[in-house]
């Protein structure tokens, strides 16, 4: 069987081909768009696409124009694995089968697409909530000295008061700091 | 109650950016997040799997899926675009020039492609957005009007709205048809001339629908209405001549369409295109008869076959009766089911479509696939 990724992430497309390259027997290929393999396309049996790319509908149209038209996996292989296209496509990834390939030989195919899709977001959430909490933890840092500054405050009694502000309000502890900060540039007479 | 709403970056998703920017959701206690898509694709495969609750949909494209249209989001705003190099050939060729007020029609270019043809030279590459859209229709009706059969005579692509004017600027596409405002975008870009506006093809023409999942329409009845009424509340707004340049600006920003205000406003607010609407002229209306209209060109072209109960399909997608109680609801002018009795108006080339007379109106195209022989 013979695959094909369009991905205009790399490094997602990588992570998927990496994830394929253990369903046998199996020759993988990626690409980042659609135009770049068009010439190409009748020499692959399944394709992957990311939904995020905008070739999807290009590849649509090739279903009316040529003999080797690629079906979308999403309308028949439910009856084989209820849930997965659906899961597939709320992860971002559609497949296409272009030449009457059973549906039970491309579902490992799409399942491997969808778990790594799905770890990719993943990887990359934590990452954007590295990147949150050190922001946040900066700005506390700096509303505690600006409390020890304007309060003669210590370290601790600094953090355990914007403890309490934020407690009060119900608020993270982050936002009551960057409010803090915000405010004391106004009062400051800074932007 | 929470919605998410898929569209794509188009002139004719105001409705639904109107109805957001406008506090119109909120207002019916609705709390919508738009979604913008890369792709008609991902619009149909989201509302199909439950990923979206219902998106701004190409009308053909909801005749085909599981979903109802209980609303017309726009009438008009596609247009030909042609090449600058095509277009000034064509009219080396006499160039089709009409009367005022009527569109050219497609015979200059028909010679062009003959002696293109006989010269041995490569067919002209015309591209729409998508295989099921009132674009596709539009074109090859052009097309084959002048005689250019539009599967045989020149090759036909798909090329995303936002990518049409660098692939007409990289000489990869000779001429496309396609919504606001990307033929306008294109022709500010020098890449390309708009040669035909689809308003003057056909006025009130049917162009996208408001696609919402079948089971959804049946499970929520009153979220549907709550829907309506905010969208139809949209749509009146942004019919209003003076709330057209604000319109335009909205529209603009980097989270919806995406494009310069300039290209926008050529299908909202310039006089000699002012012709996008959302209400007015029934525009709102999900007419059966544009249903049964645009599943005639699916047989016409052979995208659909004869087993296909067009009459049925057209009920259970198309919505008028949700329609009317929501425009009801709100007080927006709205003509009745009358509609729905009544032929078309006329296209460019002096025919209307008469739902009645499905299959004569089909017989009497010559250029049209025929279904293949039942074995």
């Amino acid at each position: 069987m013979r695959v094909l990724v369009i991905d205009p992430d790399k490094a997602r497309a990588a992570l998927v081909a990496e994830g394929l390259a253990g369903v046998k027997p199996l020759e993988v290929r990626s690409a980042p768009s659609f135009e770049e393999v068009e010439s190409a396309v009748d020499g692959f049996d399944v394709i992957v696409i990311a939904c995020d790319s905008p070739d999807r509908d290009t590849l649509e149209s090739l279903r009316e124009q040529t003999a080797h038209n690629p079906r979308p996996v999403v309308m028949f292989v439910d009856r084989s694995a209820p849930g997965l296209a659906e899961a597939a496509v709320e992860a971002g990834v559609a497949a296409y089968v272009v030449d009457g390939l059973a549906a039970k030989r491309v579902r490992p195919v799409l399942e491997v697409a969808l778990t790594r899709f799905q770890l990719m977001q993943k990887l990359r959430g934590d990452l954007a909530k590295a990147q949150a909490d050190l922001a946040a933890r900066k700005t506390i840092d700096r509303a505690k000295g600006l409390l020890m500054k304007e309060r003669g405050l210590d370290e601790e009694a600094a953090y355990q008061l914007l403890r309490k502000l934020a407690m009060d309000s119900g608020r993270p502890l982050g936002a009551v700091a960057a409010d803090l900060i915000a405010y004391a540039n106004v009062l400051k007479g800074g932007s | 109650m929470s919605l998410k709403l898929g569209f794509i970056a188009l002139t004719d998703c105001a409705p639904l950016v109107v109805a957001k920017e406008r506090g119109l959701f909120e207002a019916e206690g609705l709390d919508v997040i738009l979604s913008r898509e890369a792709s008609w694709a991902n619009i149909r495969d989201k509302v199909a799997s439950g990923a979206l609750d219902g998106a701004h949909m190409l009308a053909p494209m909801a005749l085909t899926g599981a979903v109802i249209a209980p609303l017309s989001l726009n009438a008009n705003g596609s247009s030909i675009t042609l090449s600058r190099p095509l277009a000034e050939q064509v009219r080396a060729l006499g160039g089709d020039e009409a009367p005022a007020g009527a569109p050219r029609t497609a015979h200059a270019l028909k010679r062009l492609i003959d002696r293109r043809a006989a010269a041995g030279e490569r067919p002209l590459t015309f591209a729409v957005v998508f295989p099921f859209s009132i674009h596709a229709y539009l074109l090859r009706y052009w097309l084959a009007d002048a005689g250019i059969d539009p599967d045989r005579d020149v090759r036909l692509t798909v090329v995303p709205p936002p990518r049409m004017a660098a692939r007409m600027l990289a000489g990869e596409v000779d001429g496309f048809c396609v919504g606001a405002p990307w033929g306008a975008v294109t022709e500010a870009a020098g890449a390309g001339e708009i040669w035909a506006q689809g308003s003057r093809l056909w006025r009130g023409a049917p162009d996208k629908v408001l696609g919402l999942p079948a089971a959804f329409a049946e499970r929520d009845p009153g979220a549907v209405q709550a829907l309506l009424r905010a969208l139809i509340r949209a749509a009146v707004w942004a019919d209003e001549p003076g709330n057209r340049e604000p319109l335009a600006e909205m529209l603009s920003r980097p989270a919806y369409v995406d494009a310069p205000v300039a290209a926008l406003r050529r299908a909202l607010v310039e006089p000699e295109s002012f012709v996008l609407q959302f209400h007015g002229e029934d525009a709102g209306y999900p007419r059966r008869a544009h249903a049964l209209w645009l599943l005639s060109q699916m047989r016409r072209w052979g995208q659909i076959d004869e087993t296909v109960e067009v009459r049925r399909v057209a009920e259970q997608v198309y919505r008028p009766d949700l329609y009317l109680q929501a425009a009801e609801a709100v007080g927006a002018p709205a003509r009745g089911p009358q509609l729905d009795a009544e032929p078309l108006q006329p296209m460019f080339d002096g025919r209307a479509f008469d739902p009645a007379r499905f299959d004569d109106y089909l017989a009497s195209f010559p250029l049209r696939r025929r279904p293949a022989p039942v074995q």
